[in-house]
Formats: C-alpha cells, structure tokens, sequence
C-alpha cells in the first residue's frame, strides 16, 4: 500500500473529510465499501476502519443520478409518468401513482371507483413483488441462497401478471392522471391473480423454515444496527424500519387513500428496534398483503369507467391543470413515499419534488448505526434498512 | 332623494367593516381536530398565517427570519420533518422553501411555507430541531444554491465536483448550454423547438 503514490488533490479532499488515503497505522485502514458491491445496489460509502470495525463511515451518493426532477419540468403532465417510474425500480408502481394522485388533487377529479379499485390492486402487486426482491437481496447476504432464488422465481409470476395488465414486466406505465390507461383484460387474469396469491400463501411457511425461523438469520442479525424510537423520528424514518422501534405509523391507515378505507389488515409493530425486529415486521408485512389482495379479489372490481370523463383529456400534451399544489404519499416497502407537484397553469409541472423514503434513512440513519458495527454487519444493516440508492440520487 | 341614499349606503359599509374581521376568521380554522391544531399553534406564533386546507392538510405562511423559532414550536405536535422543497419563482426573483411536516400522534401533514429573496439566499439551519434536516439541506444547497447557517457539510453531495455551484435545479440554469459544453459536437441529436412531446 504504501509504495501506492496517491495523487495530491485526492489526499487534500480525502483529508478535509478527516479521512486519509493511506494507512494509519498497522490496524487503521480506509475500504471504500461500493458501488461495485452488490449489496449496495450503486451505492457507496467509505469506511474508516479499526481492525474489522467500522469507525466511522461517510456515504457517497451520486452514482445513480438522472436528474428527473429537472427532466419532469421540461415534459408534459402525462409524459412524465413515464419518467418518474424509474426512480424506484423493483416497485415502479409507486411513483406512478403519487405523482398521479398529486395532479388528480390539483385538476379536482374524483378517479372512477374502478379505477381505484385497479390502482389498489396495482399497488399491493407492487408491494408484493417488492418484497420477493427484498428476500433476494437479504437472503443473498447472510448467505441463504436458496431463499433468494425463490423469491425470484416467485416474482416472476408477479411479472407475468403485470405484463399481461400493463404491456410491460417491470415498467408498467399504467397508472396516469384520472384513472388507468387501460382496463383488466378479463375474468382469466383475476383467477390467475388469486391462484398467485393462494400459491404464495402457502410458500410463505417454506420462507419461514429457510429464512425467517433460521438460526443463521437470528445469529446474524439480534442486536445489530439497533435504534430506538425518538431517535427514528427525529431523523423521519418510515415504513417497516419505524414500525420496528414501535410506532405503529402506516400511511394505509393514517392517511387513508384508495379503497384502503374499506379493507381490513392490521400493522405489525416490535419494539426491539433492531435488524431482527426489521425483518421479522416486514414478514408480517407480507402476510396482511396476501390478506388485502384476498380481500380486493373477493370485492370483485365494481362496475363503471376506468377514467375520468374530461373534454380536456382528448388533447393530452396541452392538457393544463389550475394553478396550485398537492403532496400525495403512499405506503411502499420502503416507508413514506411522496411527491410534491407545483402546477403555475401551463402545461408543464413547474416544480416536482419525490420524497424517496431511503435520503432520510440512507444517509445519516445509516453513517449512525454503522458505526461501532462490524465489517461483516455492513451489508446486513444496509439490506435491513432496504436503502433504495435512487431514491436518494433521483 | 339620490343624496340621501348615497351617504347611507357608506355608512353601511362603515359599520360593517369592523363586524367582519372576527367573522372572517371564525369560517377559517374548522371546529375538525386540523382546525384546532392550527388555532393553537396561531396563538403561541401570532407573527404566522394559518388556514387548514382539507382534511389532513394544513398551512402555514411563516416570515423567513422566524422559521426556526416556530418549527421548534411545531416541533412539539409535529415529529417528523418529511421533506424540504423548494420551488424556484423566477418572475418575483423569490425562492419559496416548503418545510414539510407530519404529525404522528394526529395524523396532520403541514406545509409550513416561506419567502427568500433569490439573490445570496441564506437560511438558518434546523439541524438542532431534527437532524434529518441535514440531507435535506445539503440537497436544496446543490440544487438551488441556497445556504442554510450552521449546518456543518455543505458542499458536492449527489452532483459531481464540476457540476457544483451550478445549481441546476434554479429556472434559470441553462441546461442545454451546460450540456453542449461536456458533450460538444456528440450533441447534434436534441431539436431545440421541439416543445410537443406525445406519449
């Protein structure tokens, strides 16, 4: 290492960070953690090291960075859906439809009850096959292969069923302002969705014995990464990772949107606050959503459009909204998904802000609960907090 | 007859001028738990406008100098500090800061909303309030140049180091140019009149 001559301005930066690009002394070092790292999913942070301690550590965003926000004030209201769904990507759904749900606020339309039927659908799909990602990631981590692999394979029968929805498998550009773009394709789609969700009930036991219930997942992640509740708060982390340190805040329930008013489920909330905790809410988690998508099958979609009736909808790139703006949020997997939309009466968005639930708790959550953490816990944290990179880069 | 009529009509308006300044806030704050949250915050913050929105949803206006003094004060009722926007108005030269906030225990989001003047915008952080606000800030440093007091790492945080000081997200940021110089003569694909786009 110290035969490496490293260039003068790279130290000079590195040092204003209270960091140094050589090696302290015989046990300190410094790992640049990321973004080739597949647990960081494009993500990277730089760890100080003492021995096998992290000391301290600084996240380095920026790898991912599109500028959609930028981009979405340059397109037409309904061009940008097909934009702004890229931000998060293992469940596109979401920012598909705040950004719709934000506009529907501004314009003043009531969506058809069908259409919120298939939106809610939609949603807890998405949610669904988020979670089968998640499991792939975390299964990868501590080493349970096997695990990963299904969730996979069982995801994929998510994306058949969106494909034949939407036209697409993991970009569905389905949801815009007013309603759906198109309706279901028929009764054979909703058989195919229940025999999924029956199917998935049943594996979820096989998940409990390989996963959930597994000494290795217990041994790996008790007492790791723990915070408490006024900490979580003060620092706005939601979703699974808030409701773990027990606060039982849903947007589903606290908010209500959609037809979620109508359904029952319940929140799963510990209060141990640590990377046990985490996971074991967002097993419960996965249970209530097999419960709604049963409960909506069982409602049946009601009858009626499945978009607003507007005369200004026929002329869709110079469609313009009033003046104003509206926050709408959702529940993803991730926690409290959000955006702003500021409309100033012409055709385009003037401003588009996306709260991604991952810059409140990828940031400074994560430099927190690193440190004093071991080098082997850095993926597991990481994958605990499901940090979604783009929502932060954006 | 005509004389007689008009000096009435004045002295009507006159009476009832005073009449109206309680009425008028009575219809505004709501007897709904939105309502009476914004009625309490009013009275230990009277330097603040507020009027509930619709359900769930309440504002406020907030003088620039004084957004520390009364987040601190809604922080009691208002744990979370969900996002900070800001939304760039060019024509009256003004960035507009949207502190964001949502109330666990009442399940209230507020859009607490100030005025800065664009040119050598400066902000108090509010980092002592709720850290988070550090991210927040350092985005809203990038982006639109504004810097928040006290708040210890602003500097290049998602945008590369030559992209720093730019600001790109202000309206007045050109972007075409700024591309054009990084990609020169490679960037002959982009129709600058082209305003229609369909899906």
């Amino acid at each position: 290492m110290s035969n490496l001559e490293v260039p003068k301005e790279l130290r000079e930066e590195a040092k204003a960070h209270d960091m140094y690009l050589h090696p302290i002394d015989k046990d300190t070092y410094e790992l640049f953690f990321g973004p080739q790292h597949m647990a960081t999913e494009n993500f990277s942070i730089i760890l100080k090291m003492d021995g096998s301690r992290v000391e301290k550590a600084i996240v380095n965003p920026g790898f991912l960075h599109r500028g959609f926000e930028k981009l979405a004030e340059q397109r037409p209201y309904f061009t940008n859906i097909a934009l702004l769904l890229r931000i998060c990507v293992p469940e596109s759904d979401v920012p598909e439809n705040i950004y719709s749900m934000a506009v529907d606020e501004i314009v003043g339309w009531e969506v058809p009850e069908r259409a919120q039927w298939i939106r809610t659908v939609v949603l807890e799909m998405a949610r669904m096959s988020a979670w089968m990602f998640w499991i792939m990631g975390f299964g990868n981590e501590i080493g349970l292969y096997t695990a990963g692999q299904w969730a996979a394979a069982y995801r994929e029968r998510f994306m058949r069923l969106f494909e034949e929805l939407t036209g697409g498998r993991v970009y569905h550009i389905y949801t815009v302002p007013g309603g759906v773009r198109r309706d279901i394709p028929g009764d054979r789609w909703l058989r195919q969705l229940r025999d999924t969700v029956e199917y998935l009930k049943g594996k979820m036991k096989d998940f409990d014995e390989i996963l959930f219930d597994n000494y290795i997942t217990f041994e790996r992640t008790e007492g790791v990464g723990v915070m408490d509740k006024k900490f979580a708060l003060k620092h706005a982390v939601t979703g699974p990772n808030l409701r773990a340190t027990g606060v039982p805040y849903d947007v589903r329930k606290d908010d209500p949107y959609l037809f979620y008013p109508e359904l029952e489920f319940e929140v799963p909330v510990l209060k141990e606050g640590d990377s046990l905790a985490r996971v074991l809410v967002r097993r419960y988690e996965m249970e209530q959503d097999l419960y709604l998508l049963e409960q909506l099958l069982d409602m049946g979609p009601p009858s009626g459009p499945y978009m607003v009736k507007d005369a200004r909808l026929k002329a869709l790139p110079r469609f313009k909204p009033p003046k104003g703006d509206a926050y709408a949020h959702v529940e993803s997997t991730k926690g409290d998904f959000g955006a702003y939309v500021v409309s100033d009466g012409t055709h385009k968005p003037y401003r588009v802000h996306v709260r991604g639930p991952s810059q409140s708790h990828g940031v400074t959550v994560l430099e927190e609960l690193l440190k004093g953490a071991r080098l082997a816990d850095v993926p597991v944290i990481l994958k605990t907090l499901d940090n979604c990179p783009p929502d932060i880069d954006r | 007859m005509d004389m007689n009529e008009k000096p009435k009509v004045e002295e009507k308006v006159e009476e009832q001028k005073p009449q109206e300044v309680p009425e008028v806030e009575a219809p505004k704050l709501p007897d709904t738990k939105e309502g009476k949250l914004v009625a309490e915050l009013l009275e230990k913050a009277p330097y603040a406008e507020g009027n509930v929105r619709r359900e769930r949803r309440v504002e406020f206006k907030v003088p620039a100098e004084r957004i520390h003094e009364f987040l601190e004060l809604a922080s009691e009722k208002f744990e979370m500090l969900i996002q900070i926007s800001v939304v760039d108005w060019l024509k009256e030269g003004e960035f507009e800061l949207v502190y964001q906030l949502w109330s666990v225990s009442e399940s209230v989001h507020a859009f607490v909303r100030t005025r800065i003047p664009r040119e050598n915008a400066r902000m108090p952080t509010i980092m002592d309030i709720w850290p988070v606000a550090e991210t927040y800030e350092r985005e809203a440093h990038e982006f639109f140049g504004i810097v928040f007091e006290g708040n210890p790492r602003l500097g290049p945080f998602i945008l590369e180091p030559r992209e720093y000081e730019k600001h790109p997200l202000r309206k007045d940021f050109n972007m075409i140019g700024y591309v054009k110089t990084i990609y020169g003569e490679d960037f002959d694909r982009y129709d600058e009149s082209k305003t229609n786009y369909v899906i």
